[in-house]
């Protein structure tokens, strides 16, 4: 009864979970322009675009892709072979699982005439199922504390789901161990299939399961003595092996059995098997009522997204249906880090310090952004800098083994923030420094800053070189913004030289906010030209950097 | 001869014609490659984070390294960031410390041993002239190009070491070997504008504008680029200033391209209708190699000795 309320109860909640979930595959937008379209829409949109591709022949394709690149994880094998196996062994464990076990009652039964989970092969096959996934998380616990970069993602519920998915199995295993050394168990079994009651009949049984099987019982219910074992073995042939497999097939539990020997009595007197009996199926069915909230919810949506992926063209297909799989993908990542560990720029992170920087946590930001929360401003900022940092290489897209293009939501999120008001990091920082040097120059003072500036460009050794000018004019010669512009100083501001001379005589406000640093095109033909050596265009990089680092709120 | 192919970011997904036909060539050439999964050569890094762009660049750098392998790039603004940082380093100390110990944390030991370099100068000096002219099966008769050398190939000649950075000749000599005329013009040794495209996009369009007259008035065929961002830069402007674009340029070509077709490679896998503009045309320009008469001989090597 209890049973059944909590199955009844966990699968209303999955289920108003997923409707909840597809409700927002059609509500939420994840670019500004998505908005327009309402759920109406969308959803005509996406499934006339699904209708057209399974008639237009690509049904094919997409059970290719559900099969290969979703069962298999064809996708992942190029990139990780662990990562590869253990997806393999999780999934192939967890569907047989749910079909031979969770559901054997109800499926296997009808398929498998015979059917009964004491016997083999299903016995047996429960614990293989069961240790493959127990190796497929091992194996991801063990990526996940020796690969460089998926360590530093891991968050609490990558870590939570990996110990609820072990508390579901090893439950399961320790109820299967307990139930084999169980006396109480045996009496039921016992008193259900074989019926006995003659004591000494009893005794012989009890003997030879103790004997070959090994339940536990009370000292002095059985004995060793070899004629009551055969007669025993022979009851046991008579009343049990038809539906009885040898518990050693249930390899697994049956280990754990053998070392929870010395506590089975005591266990199984506080009725262990029952307690465990409850974590067992109670924490399956809260992992079935949580799945549409948690990123368990990957074993639907990514299906669904390969398939799609296969089915239609993200550049021609119907905008209102690009909605709809923009929505979809925030809700298909596993947070498997692929994307991280072999993102172009993941190495910035020891130096700039913002995760945001990694896609599957810029990722998440975005999925957190186009819910409703933004959060404060100067996350925002830090949303934009892990945008701004990506130089979109499409490693992320090419290798996310879910199929989230990746970078296509790019371009949403820089959408967005420019929304929000936070645009191209590079154009801020420039218009800041040039409103500044603006300032400055409209004040009638003479601007020298005695001494004091050689030591703010030192990042490359050779900036300090601007104090070697003599101005000579080589570099501005050279230069093709000064060639191209009829005045240059009203466009530039400063040219190279004067820049160089600026810093000379200390005035950095004014060359970090010259528009020659803005716009120069580090073409270098400046620093070459250069008769002494002044590293002109490195200094003007530098500048950039000095002007970024002042904005960020780091006086440089 | 073995390199860690660096490939860069922009060319996997946006040129892979290039990845591609420089691999055929390199094959037919008897050089292996090396897949090394490196990370962005920190160009882009570069204009706004210096200490981010050393790390990122170091870290390539290191990871050809523990391969004892020297990397060859395609992009030039690879080449020059990689190299740019390479003597960073080599000049600051404090720096070259500070990026051992991060890269050590991940178990690369970087002492900056290995050399970088871009395809054309492996093609040219690695490979050599000589063995290149004896691939060259066939001809580019009558082809006028006009090359762009690439401004982070050129300067800061000092660091890059690419080629004398008012009169190179490296490329103008690989171009000679197949065959092809390198026209002399304007823009040769300018640059395309690419560094400013998602800054200032009208100064950008304005300077590729000129390099396209440029090559109009020079009344060049092909306009010859080995660089991943002017490749870029090029596809995105022949787009805005489309229809006046057609009229200056024909089409653009990777030298990998070129090489390949003279080496007899099969045009369609060279994949020329993928640069933009296409350059399929240029298969009709193919010509059976004319032997070459002693004295032609001994000017190409009189001239080659000389440069080298
Ligand atoms: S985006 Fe894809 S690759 Fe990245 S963590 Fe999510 S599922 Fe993995
Ligand atoms: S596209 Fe951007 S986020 Fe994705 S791997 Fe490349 S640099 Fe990283
Ligand atoms: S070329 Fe060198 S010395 Fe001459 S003005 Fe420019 S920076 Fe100064
Ligand atoms: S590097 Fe900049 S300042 Fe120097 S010549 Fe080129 S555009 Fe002018």
């Amino acid at each position: 009864m209890f049973f059944k309320i909590s199955l009844l109860l966990a699968l209303a909640v999955c289920a108003a979970g997923l409707a909840h979930k597809i409700w927002s595959w059609l509500t939420i937008s994840i670019d500004k322009d998505d908005c327009q379209y309402p759920p109406g829409r969308r959803l005509a949109a996406t499934l006339s675009e699904l209708g057209r591709a399974v008639f237009s022949g690509r049904l094919g394709a997409m059970l290719r892709a559900l099969v290969l690149e979703g069962f298999l994880q064809m996708r992942s094998l190029g990139h990780s072979r662990t990562a590869w196996l253990a997806h393999v062994c999780i999934f192939i464990g967890f569907t047989g699982l749910l079909l031979f076990h969770a559901l054997g009652a109800q499926l296997t039964a009808t398929l498998f005439s015979g059917y009964y989970p004491t016997l083999d092969p299903w016995l047996l096959l429960r614990d293989l199922l069961g240790v493959m996934v127990l190796v497929g998380v091992g194996l991801i616990i063990y990526r996940r504390l020796t690969v460089q970069g998926l360590r530093r993602i891991t968050s609490t519920t990558d870590r939570m789901a990996i110990v609820f998915i072990t508390v579901v199995l090893l439950s399961g295993f320790a109820l299967q161990a307990l139930k084999i050394t169980s006396a109480t168990s045996f009496e039921s079994m016992q008193k259900e299939y074989a019926g006995l009651s003659a004591p000494r009949e009893l005794h012989a049984l009890r003997s030879a399961w103790a004997e070959d099987y090994g339940v536990i019982f009370a000292p002095g219910q059985t004995s060793r003595d070899a004629e009551v074992l055969a007669l025993g073995r022979k009851l046991s042939e008579d009343n049990c092996v038809d539906c009885h497999a040898p518990a050693q097939h249930a390899f697994a539990s049956y280990a754990l059995a053998a070392v929870m020997r010395p506590l089975a009595l005591t266990l199984d007197g506080l009725q262990a098997p029952q307690i465990l009996y409850y974590v067992h199926f109670l924490s399956c069915f809260i992992g079935l009522a949580l799945l549409p909230f948690t990123k368990f919810l990957h074993m639907v949506s990514g299906p669904l997204l390969l398939m799609t992926n296969a089915a239609v063209d993200r550049k021609t297909m119907d905008p209102a249906a690009r909605a709809t799989l923009r929505a979809l993908e925030m809700d298909a990542c596993s947070h498997c880090g692929t994307c991280t560990v072999h993102c172009s720029v993941a190495v910035t992170v020891h130096r700039i310090h913002n995760q945001d920087i990694l896609p599957s946590e810029k990722l998440s930001a975005l999925a957190t952004m186009v819910r409703g929360s933004n959060g404060d401003r100067n996350h925002l900022a830090q949303i934009r800098e892990g945008a701004y940092t990506c130089t979109n290489c499409y490693r992320c897209t090419r290798l996310c083994p879910l199929g989230i293009n990746l970078n296509d939501l790019w371009v949403a999120l820089k959408r967005n923030l420019y929304h929000e008001g936070f645009g191209d990091p590079y154009q801020e920082v420039a218009q800041r420094s040039q409103k500044a040097a603006e300032q400055s120059r409209s004040s009638d003072t003479v601007h020298v800053v005695s001494g004091g500036f050689q030591h703010g460009l030192k990042l490359s050794a050779q900036a300090g070189t601007f104090s070697g000018c003599y101005s000579c004019r080589q570099c501005t010669n050279a230069c093709p913004l000064v060639f191209m512009s009829e005045r240059p100083n009203e466009s530039l501001d400063l040219l190279p030289h004067q820049v160089m001379y600026s810093l000379g005589l200390g005035l950095k406000k004014e060359a970090m906010g010259a528009r020659l640093v803005w716009n120069c095109l580090t073409c270098y033909q400046c620093q070459e030209a250069c008769p002494n050596l002044v590293q002109v265009t490195d200094i003007l990089y530098e500048l950039r950097y000095l002007a970024a680092k002042a904005a960020s709120g780091l006086e440089a | 001869m073995r390199f860690a192919l660096f490939a860069g970011c922009q060319v996997p997904n946006f040129a892979p014609q290039y990845e591609t036909s420089s691999r055929l060539v390199l094959k037919k050439l008897g050089i292996k490659l090396t897949k090394v999964e490196f990370n962005c050569c920190g160009y882009p890094l570069r204009h706004q984070h210096f200490n981010s762009y050393l790390l990122a660049a170091a870290r390539n750098l290191a990871l050809a390294e523990a391969k004892g392998l020297d990397i060859l790039t395609l992009c030039k603004c690879c080449l020059g960031s990689l190299k740019r940082a390479q003597s960073f380093l080599a000049h600051n100390p404090d720096l070259m410390a500070a990026v051992k110990r991060e890269l050590a944390e991940e178990g690369l030991a970087f002492n900056g041993t290995a050399q970088v370099k871009h395809l054309q100068t492996v093609l040219h000096q690695d490979v050599g002239l000589e063995r290149l002219s004896d691939l060259v099966v066939r001809q580019m008769k009558g082809l006028r190009i006009a090359t762009l050398y690439g401004c982070h190939a050129l300067r800061p000649s000092r660091v890059t070491g690419f080629d004398n950075p008012y009169s190179p000749h490296l490329i103008d000599e690989l171009l000679e070997v197949i065959g092809a005329e390198s026209v002399p013009w304007a823009g040769k040794l300018k640059c395309c504008g690419a560094p400013l495209r998602e800054k200032n996009e009208v100064l950008s369009l304005s300077i590729i504008n000129q390099r396209f007259k440029e090559v109009g008035e020079a009344g060049a065929d092909v306009l010859n680029v080995d660089c991943s961002h002017t490749l870029l830069q090029i596809k995105w402007a022949f787009k805005m200033l489309w229809p006046r674009s057609v009229e200056l340029l024909k089409g653009v070509v990777l030298y990998p391209q070129l090489l390949g077709l003279a080496m007899g490679i099969a045009p369609e896998d060279l994949d020329l209708d993928e640069n933009r503009p296409r350059a399929g045309f240029l298969s009709n320009y193919l010509a059976p190699r004319t032997p070459v008469s002693p004295e032609e001989n001994s000017l190409v090597k009189r001239l080659s000795d000389h440069y080298i």
